[in-house]
């Protein structure tokens, strides 16, 4: 590999794990509240991506889909959250059951409201261009990418570790029972932590829509990925997000190149091994059973 | 007295199965509903062999399509390398490939429980799927493997829609015997015990992981035998038989039906069938109606079909 392809591969890299990180910090945040892993996540992340391809062909604007297809994402999450799975709290493995059903609904409505073939949106304006780095040309949508998952990152952490929403997210995934006996409004917290973790999924659907194209299977992609991005990194954490996202992601798009018939192998191997050493993931969280 | 009848009936309950064809003759759509029951019946094994983790031993598999897609595969493989349509090569072909890799995924799924266990054999059930979408020398890859032999076993030959049929159905019957022996086992009860308290079991002396792993392997091997019985059914195997989407549906089969037990999961392959075969012809959005009965049946009836019936039963006896 020479080395213009090499850095090329790298950024390629980086910006699928920024990707990645974005779509697995939803994910983790709602199990770390919850202890749900919802699997209807990837379904989120694809209607995210319906809502910009809408966005596009309705109006030729991209940008507004960065707030408007989070916004309808969450506000669906805001509703599946108090609707489905607050009766079941407390039965964690019955409210990921649950979360298979919506999954099935969300992506059969969009397959037959947009029908089932492949499309694609164009590159949004201003980033449809590409500069010179390292000797070759190399498109900014996805330095866009990289600079999007670090500011997010940035972010969330920020949130995490100075806000009070942020104070009652730690709170809650350390031990959500004695928080609502502080007198918490835990079910609100819930439904919150449900919308923005959904919300995220969205956000990330809006990013890979322009590069990765729209269609119906993109959820079952995106799931499988961030599952393996939290199983690596350890579920429930920021940090661990951040980890799996930044060792998968260019793990990954590496692999493809260097042996593509063996790139899921690959991603395996390095999920068999982790999980060998440290069945919790690399930062996961040894929770006291429950 | 009351197990001798219960033996007639199940005698007589499984001759009307195999001879669904036969009876039904004169109906004006046989032909129809033997094809329907058939497949039903596959799902039912994939359900029933799911069940045996789900149910009896406690382990929610969301990865079960690997080993239904894998005894598919390696008996349309076999078939079409060895050059042969020997029913007992294909059948072995797939019960040893979906065994071994039931070992392998088992070994590393078996470590975990509950929500980390799903995810785990999910993530590991794709895999096979990105393996089997790549291996296009092997396996047809996004093509699919089509023109599955339909095999023969001295001198029976299961080329006819009846005879196959058959075939299926004492297949099906043959795996209700085996996991209601597992079930009335020291094993089966072994299992049991490991859904209900895996700390106590591992306190009396029980090696809980190999209890698991060898469950996961017994479970992946029927899985494969009804994959087996797909690709004869269809003559076709494709990536769905190792996809998500097939996981999902042997999940909703098991808890519609009704978990744990014989019956539950064979009533919910039913419904799930009749509403991807029967009902889609009807509507449009008939995966959406699948989804909408499985939340119904998750939020309100999580003992399935089989708990409505048995609490209404015991409701009728007061």
């Amino acid at each position: 590999m020479s080395p213009d392809v090499a850095i090329q591969q790298a950024l390629n890299g980086i910006s699928f794990g920024a990707l990645l990180f974005i779509l697995a910090a939803g994910l983790s945040l709602i199990f770390g509240m919850m202890d749900v892993v919802n699997l209807a996540h990837g379904a989120f992340y694809m209607l995210g991506a319906y809502v910009t391809l809408t966005l596009v062909q309705r109006t030729g604007q991209f940008w507004p889909a960065l707030v408007l297809a989070p916004l309808v994402v969450g506000l669906l999450g805001l509703v599946v959250e108090p609707l489905l799975l607050r009766r079941l709290r407390g039965r964690h493995l019955d409210q990921v059951l649950l979360t298979i059903g919506v999954s099935l609904v969300i992506a059969d409505v969009i397959g037959l409201t947009f029908g089932r073939e492949i499309r694609s949106i164009p590159l949004p304006a201003g980033l449809d261009r590409s500069i010179e780095i390292g000797g070759s040309d190399y498109p900014v949508y996805r330095l866009f990418v990289i600079a999007s998952g670090v500011a997010m990152a940035a972010v969330l952490a920020a949130v995490h570790r100075r806000t009070q929403l942020g104070a009652l997210i730690r709170a809650g995934v350390d031990d959500a029972p004695m928080l609502a006996a502080l007198g918490v409004d835990i079910d609100r917290l819930f439904a919150r932590t449900f919308a923005v973790g959904a919300a995220l999924a969205g956000l990330a659907g809006v990013f890979a829509a322009p590069v990765f194209g729209i269609f119906p299977g993109m959820d079952v992609d995106a799931l499988i990925y961030s599952l393996i991005v939290v199983v690596v990194g350890g579920l429930g954490t920021l940090t661990g997000a951040m980890v799996g996202a930044g060792l998968v992601g260019p793990a990954d798009t590496f692999g493809k190149v260097l042996f593509p018939q063996f790139a899921l192998a690959l991603i395996f191997a390095i999920m068999a091994f982790v999980l060998l050493l440290r069945p919790t993931g690399l930062l996961g969280r040894v929770r006291p059973a429950r | 007295m009351r197990g001798v009848a219960l033996a007639a009936c199940a005698l007589l309950a499984s001759a009307a199965l195999v001879t669904f064809p036969v009876w039904s003759a004169g109906w004006e759509s046989s032909r129809y509903a033997t094809t329907i029951l058939r497949d039903m019946l596959i799902l039912a094994i994939f359900a029933l062999s799911l069940d045996l983790l789900v149910g009896t031993a406690g382990l929610p598999s969301l990865g079960h399509a690997a080993f239904f897609g894998a005894g598919a595969y390696a008996a349309a493989i076999a078939m079409e390398r060895a050059g042969s349509d020997d029913l007992l090569l294909a059948l072995g072909a797939a019960v040893a490939v979906a065994a071994l890799l039931a070992l392998v995924i088992g070994s590393f799924s078996v470590r975990t429980s509950g929500i980390f266990f799903l995810m785990l054999t999910l993530a590991f059930a794709q895999i096979v799927f990105a393996a089997a979408f790549q291996a296009t020398d092997l396996t047809g890859g996004s093509n699919g493997f089509a023109g599955v032999l339909r095999p023969t076993f001295l001198g029976l030959d299961f080329n006819g829609p009846e005879a196959l049929y058959q075939l299926v159905a004492t297949i099906f019957i043959l795996v209700i015997v085996i996991l209601w022996r597992i079930r009335s086992s020291a094993y089966g009860r072994a299992l049991v015990g490991l859904r209900e308290n895996e700390r106590r079991m591992r306190a009396l002396g029980y090696d809980t992981t190999r209890l698991k792993l060898s469950a996961f392997v017994l479970a992946g091997a029927l899985a494969g035998l009804g994959g087996a019985l797909s690709g004869f059914a269809l003559r076709f195997v494709s990536t769905n038989d190792v996809s998500l989407g097939r996981s999902i549906e042997g999940f909703v089969a098991v808890l519609v039906g009704g978990s744990g037990s014989l019956v539950g999961p064979a009533i919910g392959a039913a419904v799930v069938l009749y509403i991807e075969r029967v009902l889609s012809s009807a509507v449009p959005f008939s995966e959406t109606v699948l989804g909408l009965v499985f939340i119904v049946f998750v939020l309100a009836a999580r003992q399935g079909i089989v708990g409505i019936g048995r609490a209404a039963y015991g409701r009728v006896r007061r």
